[in-house]
């Protein structure tokens, strides 16, 4: 399979997006468009993670350009990327689907659909990109559109809620950058596969760079802001439910993943390392239980339908972000689970909603009551959605609330792990109190002057594609439920590449990562050395790796494994992510190096075969270059 | 030199955090732009001056040399070029925030137009009704129309 078939997940919503514009008043091609777009992009998704579970390469890199890995921008399709981009393309062709029908034409008019797909692009983007500064980009183009979209319509609420979110994501932002420009600082480089490199290179030595822990808690506050982690939770039920229910649906089920998948994607890979773990593991602890607690009263106390669904959003990042802080394989596959079909339910819960809106009067729970009678499938769809949110066994919220929890607890994580059980239990409750006021309970005490109005909204005719959106995302739901395996093991091999930084770095560098070498020769007489590697460097400055960068015939100096050290490669001037002899005997196989040379660094060919995935943290990198940031310290 | 660049970012940022933390939503959008131009300025400030020479350069200061470079500098015409890395993101950021500036204060305008207000205590006093928004036939106000 050709791997810059992935630029097309990003591409296709874009040029949809563009499409649209111009015949933005032909609303039937807008939502044909659109409609098109969205399962095309899901079609690919999915068939590209099959190819990704089935073959033996584990990621798909394309670098962008033709620059290799550590210039240009690579993107990456793994299972964690390839699902989060699968669920959200399936929620936005639901939520499309939703508002071709809910959306009023004028407002649909202004700029929805241009806007949705250009959004789905930002978030496609920031799912597969492999550098951090592009990952700002990404979530730029994310949030002006996600802009657009929170004031379309112009509701008066919206508008006095709208500057919340606004400003707070142009402050996150103006942090990111700062962020971004101080990893670049002190590692030299904003390819988070690059960065993995270094930043395990340097905590295997004890040597992280002065900062490191506070630059990851600037990017943790940024990313956590995004997912609406606790204390940056409050302006999620103030902005969220202002919206048109479809835009709601979409805000809550892609948005704040986006922020959960950059935590999951960064943070094992890149600072979870050495004296920087243990703080800011505790942070994200803290920050998840905190979350999960706040979430569930916050859907206990709230008395209108939309804010308490608002809350369930902020309980699933919670879990997703305490399956993270585990930091096991099988709890991060957990939240990885969690977080894709927590996607989808929660954009059902909302679309249900929305047909529940039409047939009573308002959101409000105290005019809810006895809809069962007159709508029973409505009610079924929803508890089905409901259950899942709480994740009660026959439903796809279970599996990731289980494996999280499972994990925890055999990692010593016991008070956390009950407190995540409690608010499991305390989810139930929740919900069935929303399904019991909304549905099964009595009939709401109506004044003789709003009962005309409740019945013909009662009787109000169901809307076909709103129920089509809601059908389709509960029986992805329910699919996931029943018969999970296949998003298990995709979520799982998420879940093992997290946790083993070796394979994503292998994946996206080259296992021969020698890409700078390789576009130098051409126009310079002198080869140019890589990224890093200064003259200054061997001329005795840090003479303990020197050798081993500039020397590569020579065996390394520990060589435990001295049969896999003096490789064929004649070409092995730059052996900059050679991968190391592993020293540990029990992990698996011995690496052997690719016999024969790439000419060219190959994007096709990310090779992560299991030789690379055995590699344990920290042992990828025993011929490294020269380190910036070691020399940065005083 | 990066003394005075770190007493800039300083300066903007101290004032920004100032504007961010008032109650009218025209200073505090004031405080998010120089935010981002304090932001800007922290990557300038890391970027560095440009490389000395080869054979007197420090490891330290070959850091700040552009990356495609490395050490050996081919040229003696390039000695002095400086990491460009930094001022493309820094471009990259302005262009963003400048579209962004754009959005916020068209934004702040319809707000002020709608509710009347830019204060944020009468702002908070806008109940959050979510009542039916999308299922009331409310006929869609061309802009200018008062509301």
């Amino acid at each position: 399979m050709n791997p810059s078939l992935i630029v097309l997940l990003v591409i296709i919503p874009a040029a949809a997006g563009l499409i649209c514009v111009p015949l933005i008043n032909r609303l039937n091609t807008c939502r044909l468009v659109g409609v098109v777009g969205f399962a095309l992009n899901l079609g690919l998704a999915l068939s590209l993670l099959g190819a990704c579970s089935q073959g033996d390469t584990s990621a798909i890199v394309t670098q962008l350009g033709g620059w290799s890995a550590p210039y240009g921008i690579a993107l990456v399709f793994d299972a964690l990327s390839g699902l989060m981009v699968a669920a959200a393309s399936l929620v936005a062709l639901a939520c499309l689907i939703h508002a071709s029908g809910s959306l009023p034409d004028p407002v649909e008019r202004r700029y929805f659909h241009p806007l949705v797909n250009f959004m789905m692009a930002g978030v496609n983007l920031s799912f597969l990109t492999g550098d951090l500064f592009n990952l700002f980009v990404a979530f730029e183009i994310m949030l002006m559109a996600s802009y657009g979209l929170l004031v379309l319509g112009r509701g008066k609420a919206q508008l006095a809620q709208a500057y919340k979110y606004v400003l707070l994501n142009l402050v996150a932002s103006a942090i990111f950058v700062i962020a971004a420009g101080m990893v670049y600082g002190l590692l030299g480089t904003l390819n988070l596969a690059d960065m993995a490199r270094i930043t395990t290179e340097l905590a295997a030595r004890d040597a992280l760079p002065a900062g490191f822990t506070a630059v990851g808690v600037l990017l943790l506050f940024v990313f956590t802001l995004k997912a609406g982690v606790f204390p940056l939770w409050f302006w999620l039920p103030d902005t969220y439910p202002t919206c048109p229910i479809a835009i709601t649906a979409l805000f809550g089920g892609v948005l704040t993943k986006v922020g959960g998948y950059a935590v999951a994607r960064i943070f094992p890979l890149v600072f979870l390392v050495g004296d920087a773990a243990a703080v800011l593991q505790q942070i994200i602890l803290i920050g998840a239980v905190l979350t999960m607690a706040v979430g569930v009263f916050g859907a206990l106390a709230y008395r209108t339908l939309r804010r308490s669904l608002a809350m369930f959003i902020i309980v699933g990042v919670g879990y997703a972000l305490f399956g993270v802080a585990v930091g096991e394989p099988g709890a991060i596959g957990g939240s990885v689970f969690y977080m894709a079909q927590s996607m989808i339910v929660m954009a059902a819960a909302f679309l249900a909603c929305g047909l529940i809106e039409t047939h009573l009067t308002s959101d409000d729970l105290s005019d809810g009551g006895g809809l069962l009678k007159t709508h029973p499938w409505l009610g079924v769809l929803f508890l089905i959605g409901l259950l899942s949110i709480a994740g009660l066994p026959p439903t796809s919220g279970f599996y990731g609330k289980f494996a999280i929890i499972r994990d925890a607890l055999g990692a010593g994580f016991t008070w956390t792990a009950l407190i995540a059980i409690g608010v499991g239990a305390l989810s139930i409750l929740a919900v069935l109190r929303i399904w019991c006021e909304s549905f099964w309970g009595p009939d709401p005490v109506v004044q003789p002057r709003d009962a005309e109005a409740r019945a013909a909204a009662l009787a109000r005719e169901p809307s076909a594609s709103g129920y089509a959106a809601l059908v389709l995302l509960i029986a992805a739901a329910l699919c996931i439920g029943i018969l999970p395996q296949r998003v298990v093991g995709i979520a799982n091999a998420a879940g093992q590449q997290v946790t083993d930084p070796g394979a994503y770095i292998a994946a996206v560098m080259g296992p021969d990562a020698r890409p700078p070498a390789a576009e130098s020769h051409h126009d310079t007489p002198a080869p140019a050395p890589a990224h890093g590697h200064d003259a200054a460097h061997d001329t005795g400055h840090d003479a303990t790796h020197a050798p081993q960068t500039h020397t590569p015939a020579a065996p390394h100096p520990p060589a435990p494994e001295a049969q896999t050290d003096p490789t064929p490669d004649p070409h092995q001037d730059l052996p900059v992510a050679q991968p190391a002899p592993d020293p540990v005997p029990d992990v698996g196989p011995v690496p052997t190096p690719e016999p024969e040379p790439e000419p060219e660094p190959a994007p096709s060919a990310p090779r992560t075969g299991p030789e690379f995935r055995v590699q344990a943290h920290g042992q990828q990198m025993a011929a490294a270059p020269h380190d910036p940031a070691m020399e940065r310290r005083p | 030199m990066t003394f005075v660049m770190a007493l800039c970012v300083t300066a903007c940022v101290g004032v920004s955090i100032y504007l961010l933390l008032g109650r009218d939503l025209k200073g505090v959008a004031m405080g998010v732009f120089l935010l981002g131009h304090g932001a800007n300025l922290s990557i300038m400030a890391m970027s560095g001056s440009p490389v000395l020479p080869a054979e007197n350069a420090t490891a330290a200061e070959s850091l700040k040399a552009a990356p495609i470079l490395g050490a050996h500098v081919p040229s003696p015409a390039l000695a002095n070029m400086v990491d460009p890395l930094p001022q493309a993101l820094i471009l990259t950021a302005i262009v963003i925030g400048f579209a962004v500036m754009g959005f916020l204060l068209t934004l702040l305008i319809i707000t002020n137009r709608s509710t009347g207000t830019l204060v944020v205590d009468r702002l908070a006093n806008e109940p959050v009704s979510t009542t039916r928004t999308d299922t009331r036939a409310e006929p869609f106000l061309p802009s200018g129309t008062p509301s």
